[in-house]
């Protein structure tokens, strides 16, 4: 039906959902979209992305603190670290959106407060997933859940948004994601091998 | 006629793999991912950044995508 409406370029996924054996992503479409009204500037939605790098990092930091198993607690450790590296190149992102803008890191967003990546409150979701972070295969597999949902959210975003340039915004974070999840899935494998 | 016919051109065929590789190459932005199927079954598992249009409305929505970008359908 899309090459009849004038698309230039369609391809049907063979075997539909079924047959698909790559991340995928759940929830409703309406899932934590209230976190973003649509018109928000690029500056607005760096901050929220930070903010929510940030609830992810305190996530990553606070498990660590109570683990027992030295293996897991680095596990924790490395992935608090990723997130700080991600907060890096998003402080460098906003630099180069408002030059003489204030340091995000005191800046904040209000709609991101108590929230962490993929937009999950970060209180209930350590109630719901602590007592399952027990072997370095379930951390791994619950960062790559997390990060599969913010690339999502990322995404959704954007079909949210009006603005061309934080659009791109948004489009730089998802790219980011998927570098992100490539990471993930590599030390999965190294895992899964040993 | 003419109408009817183009509606129903065939479409090329891609598979998992292929469209994993499609998705890794190309920059986000650059092309669509569109899930035609319903709410409920979007809402169990779809494809990261999957844009919800479900057939029926599919014709009518239509103009939400960029006829321009590469667009994965399943």
């Amino acid at each position: 039906m899309l090459s009849g409406l004038g698309f230039k370029e369609v391809y049907n996924l063979k075997g539909g959902m079924m047959a698909w054996d790559g991340l995928q992503a759940s929830g409703p479409q309406e899932l934590n979209m209230d976190l973003v009204r649509g018109d928000e500037s690029p500056a607005e939605m760096v901050r929220l992305s930070y903010s929510l790098e940030n609830g992810l990092q305190r996530f990553y930091g606070n498990i660590q603190k109570r683990m027992k198993i030295e293996a897991i607690e680095n596990l924790f450790m490395k992935l608090a670290q990723i997130e700080e590296n991600h907060k890096k190149r998003l402080r460098d992102l906003y630099g180069t959106i408002e030059p003489s803008g204030q340091d995000l890191e005191s800046l904040g967003s209000d709609a991101g407060e108590g929230k962490m990546e993929g937009g999950f409150n970060i209180e209930a979701f350590t109630q719901q997933n602590e007592p399952f972070l027990d072997t370095p295969h379930r951390v791994i597999d619950l960062a790559m859940m997390l990060e599969t949902q913010a690339l999502d959210l990322y995404l959704r975003f954007s079909q949210k948004t009006e603005n061309k340039d934080t659009k791109a915004v948004l489009f730089k974070l998802a790219d980011e994601e998927k570098a992100h999840l490539a990471l993930l899935g590599d030390w999965l494998e190294k895992k899964t091998a040993a | 006629m003419i109408q009817l016919k183009r509606l129903f051109k065939p479409v090329k065929n891609m598979d998992s793999q292929e469209a994993k590789a499609f998705i890794e190459k190309h920059k986000e932005g650059t092309f669509a991912i569109l899930d035609v199927r319903q709410p409920g079954e979007y809402e169990k598992a779809h494809i990261p950044g999957s844009k919800l249009l479900p057939l029926p409305q599919l014709r009518d929505a239509a103009d939400e995508l960029d006829p321009e970008h590469p667009t994965v359908v399943y």
